[in-house]
């Protein structure tokens, strides 16, 4: 493995990065293009609210303004201009820059994604390594079970029955808002359990996989006893992938938290998705999805950077 | 007989063999089959032959209201009780099956369909259609699957033909990564090389090398895939982008009964119960078949 | 009938085979023998037309292949076995499917091609019935069986074989070999072996073709060549063979039983 290889492949990564980055944006825009309705009407109509509906005149300004009617690839090459200098635009309902409205509810989305994880993967990496540990016992069927059937939980229904059970039968907790941590725990054990299954499902495998790896037979035989080589082979060996799919999930918490924030009636950038695509206000839409599309990409090349550093092998692919 | 192969008599005969499951069952006989997954084989069945004789043993209709019965708790003429408009929600149920599994169903089809097609073209034919198709796979696939369902459907209008393709748009590119990697694999086997030397037209080589040899990987990606799409369908359905009330879809029905949860909550226990087994009856079916699978392969 | 003219392949910027010549007569058997990286397999490839090649010609009975765009198509009238049979044939093909896959380009009737398919299983020795059955059904040697119907169905004057009994045991290798032996003098066939097994080539061949490094080092009839290489990687390769005891010092015609 020569530098001069590595850097030819870092080309070709950074290059097919930049292709999906532009399909991402095409994409993002094409859906903004042949959205039906007429937008310049609904920026007037959203803009100037208490007056009614806008007079033709004022359609045909903000036509004028915003381009409506120019060619796609025109419109599409002011567009990314743009989005690359990252200027979303203004909220077509508060008339607020966008990235200022983004930034505050990004905040909010942010404390309940990383408390579900500390939650879910302080419960999901001991359960999963003493299932592979001591196999067949009760940790490991319940491991099991817990995981096949965390899978199927609808995360909106287990909101319901959290607030039905913990807020209103118990009254422990306050079920809708935000503010306070003690908001915060309802919402993030609601994610942090769809963490807890779907990682215990993965980290189980993994190990499981690591178990049965040939050279594991040489290291017995050479007597390394079954607690060494447990936590010093198998668990290193099943670090990589665990951390290739945390990558991957760190950025699919996005997708949880846009129906546990709604559930629980709190902000942040899932419920603020919901409410702009209901009002249709199309900065706000484009804005996160672009966000959630280049944060995926992002974790995803960085993870692949990760792989390479740590299994050259995977280079020669 | 073996015939001299042409586009008609190659596709019926393809469906034909893949419908007899001849694949599937190959080394195995079918009786320990059915032994080795008895169990899973019953559940599905109980909940089939329940959802089906509920169909037609059922005196109530999905969406007439009767405000004289009122979120009537669970009793022996309503067996989940019934909702806010006085409907019963076991009917409801029943009949949420089929919006549920049956959207879930053609739309996980549909996206089969066409990532296997992308894929394999994308694997059996040059670096530069495989570039093509992969990285507009990777653009499909960077957006997470229920925010771009929640923004396409919201966009074109929330209902539920705009709600299932958008689910399809979401949901091909596992497929047509699956699809890539096995033609990829398989393009470089001997007996692909030998048909490529004896002219064997490109058609027929995929209807007779790459389709048999990835169909079964794909029907286990299929399960999986038709699990997760009646997540998303009443996860959209809750959040009121996908089928929309009064019709009987379970994530509609909870989101009808949400403001009635406190004081009768059976009105969100059912439907939440009745993803959950199906969903988990569905999972547990793939895993099965995955283990089957992987024990032909052997 | 089979005649290669300064034969060289170049991709990028390296020469896998330089000017490779020889000729091959109807009946006649070539070994092409050398290390592993010396360019046996690309030399095959590139007659199969798998791997375009970049100067040179081949002719095959009176008809010229010089440019890469022919060489793509593939010589006519020759069919190759593998090495590892049970890769060779499709797991989700019935046997009969496979064989018939070479009478493609053909254009046959249905009964044509389903007699040819039953014949070619009776000239590999093969029981009746075996050609509804899957690959999975059936052992390594019939399996080799098969691949070698399926490439002698088409009646071509060349058959290729890259390394065809190597995956076999060391009863099942004789059987196929005799098998082969009768074939050729049945249908006037040309191999042409590609293997490291230098008993083997010792025994079978008539020709011996020796590659080192993309090169010719020797091209001689079998037994000058064993008897006295004339190339010094020629006398290295045989010392060492020797000295492994792989290459027994005498000739036999056991395989040669028809």
């Amino acid at each position: 493995m020569t530098l001069n290889n590595f850097i030819r492949l870092a080309l070709i990564k950074t290059a097919s990065l930049i292709l999906v980055l532009l399909g991402v944006s095409f994409l993002t825009f094409l859906l903004y293009y042949y959205a039906p309705g007429d937008k310049a009407l609904a920026i007037a109509n959203a803009r100037y609210i208490g007056e009614g509906s806008a007079s033709a005149e004022l359609v045909e300004q903000i036509r004028l303004e915003t381009g409506i009617d120019r060619p796609f690839l025109v419109q599409f090459y002011y567009w990314a201009q743009d989005i690359v200098q990252l200027d979303f635009g203004v909220s077509l309902v508060s008339q607020e820059p966008v990235s200022e409205i983004f930034v505050s509810q990004l905040q909010e989305t942010l404390e309940l994604a990383i408390l579900s994880l500390v939650i879910g993967m302080s419960l999901a990496i001991p359960l999963s390594m003493i299932s592979v540990w001591k196999p067949k016992s009760f940790i490991d069927r319940f491991a099991i079970a817990l995981s096949s059937v965390g899978a199927a939980i609808p995360s909106y229904w287990l909101g319901l029955i959290f607030i039905f059970v913990f807020a209103a039968k118990l009254q422990l907790l306050p079920a809708y808002g935000s503010g306070s941590l003690a908001h915060l725990i309802l919402p993030a054990s609601t994610l942090g359990l769809w963490v807890l299954t779907s990682q215990t499902r993965l980290i189980r495998s993994f190990l499981l996989e690591a178990s049965a790896a040939p050279f594991l037979e040489t290291l017995k035989i050479r007597g390394v006893g079954p607690k060494e080589l447990f936590c010093r082979h198998i668990v290193r060996h099943a670090f990589v992938p665990f951390i290739t799919m945390l990558g991957l999930d760190l950025a699919f918490l996005l997708e949880g938290a846009v129906i546990v924030e709604v559930v629980f009636a709190r902000g942040g950038v899932g419920s603020l998705l919901v409410h702009s695509v209901m009002s249709r206000d199309f900065p706000i839409i484009q804005c996160i999805v672009i966000f959630s599309a280049v944060t995926y990409v992002t974790i995803n090349s960085a993870v692949e950077i990760f792989q390479w550093f740590i299994n050259p092998v995977s280079l020669q692919r | 007989m073996v015939h001299q192969p042409c586009i008609l008599t190659e596709i019926m005969s393809y469906f034909m063999s893949v419908f007899a499951f001849r694949n599937l069952v190959l080394p195995v006989q079918t009786k320990t089959l059915l032994k080795k997954h008895s169990i899973i084989l019953l559940v599905f069945g109980f909940f089939a032959g329940l959802v089906f004789l509920g169909f037609f043993m059922t005196p109530y209709n999905p969406v007439e209201t009767n405000f004289l019965n009122r979120l009537g708790s669970p009793s022996w003429q309503n067996w989940f009780g019934t909702d806010q408009m006085g409907r019963d929600i076991a009917t409801r149920i029943l009949y949420g099956a089929g919006w549920s599994v049956g959207l879930a169903l053609i739309v996980s089809t549909a996206g089969a369909v066409i990532g296997t097609i992308i894929g394999l073209l994308a694997g059996s034919l040059g670096r530069l259609v495989d570039g093509f198709c992969m990285r507009m796979t990777d653009s499909f696939f960077a957006f997470p699957e229920l925010i771009a369902a929640i923004v396409i459907t919201g966009v074109l209008g929330p209902n539920t033909i705009n709600m299932v393709i958008a689910l399809i748009l979401v949901s091909w590119m596992r497929f047509a990564r699956l699809v890539r990697a096995l033609t990829e694999d398989i393009k470089r086997r001997d007996y692909v090389i030998q048909a490529k030397l004896n002219k064997i037209p490109y058609y027929l080589v995929l209807s007779r090398h790459y389709l048999p040899n990835i169909i079964l990987s794909v029907v286990v990606i299929w399960t999986s895939s038709w699990s997760r799409t009646i997540l998303s369908i009443s996860g959209l359905s809750f959040l009121g982008f996908g089928v929309q009330p009064p019709q009987a879809e379970w994530g509609a029905m909870l989101l009808d009964g949400k403001p009635y949860m406190l004081s009768a909550p059976h009105v969100m226990i059912f439907p939440g119960l009745a993803v959950l087994i199906t969903v988990l009856t569905l999972n547990l079916m793939g895993d099965h078949l995955r283990d089957h699978l992987q024990a032909l392969e052997k | 009938m089979l005649e290669v003219n300064k034969l060289s392949v170049r991709m990028q910027k390296q020469n896998l085979l330089e000017d490779i010549s020889f000729q091959l007569n109807r009946g006649e058997t070539l070994c092409i023998i050398g290390e592993s990286g010396s360019g046996k397999t690309t030399l095959l490839r590139t007659l199969l037309g798998l791997i375009p090649m970049s100067q040179g010609s081949v002719m095959l009975e009176s008809q010229v292949y010089q440019s890469p765009e022919q060489s793509q198509i593939g010589l006519p009238s020759t069919q190759i076995v593998m090495q590892d049979p049970i890769a060779a044939l499709n797991p989700r093909q019935k046997i009969k499917c496979s064989i018939a896959e070479s009478l493609y380009k053909l254009s046959l009737q249905a009964a044509e091609i389903d007699q040819a398919v039953k014949q070619a299983l009776r000239d590999v020795e093969l029981p009746e019935g075996m050609e509804n059955r899957y690959p999975s059904q059936i052992s390594l040697g019939q399996a080799q069986r098969v691949c070698i119907a399926r490439a002698i169905v088409a009646k071509p004057g060349i058959l290729f074989f890259d390394e065809p009994l190597s995956a076999l045991d060391a009863i099942i290798q004789k059987q196929i070999a005799q098998l082969l032996y009768r074939l050729k003098k049945q249908n006037a066939l040309s191999y042409i072996f590609v293997t490291h097994d230098l008993g083997f080539a010792r025994h079978y061949a008539d020709k011996i073709l020796l590659l080192n490094n993309g090169k010719v080092e020797e091209y001689r009839d079998v037994n000058l060549f064993f008897q006295r290489p004339e190339s010094r990687y020629g006398q290295e390769l045989l010392e060492a063979a020797y000295i492994l005891g792989s290459l027994p010092q005498k000739k036999t015609e056991e395989f040669r039983v028809a």
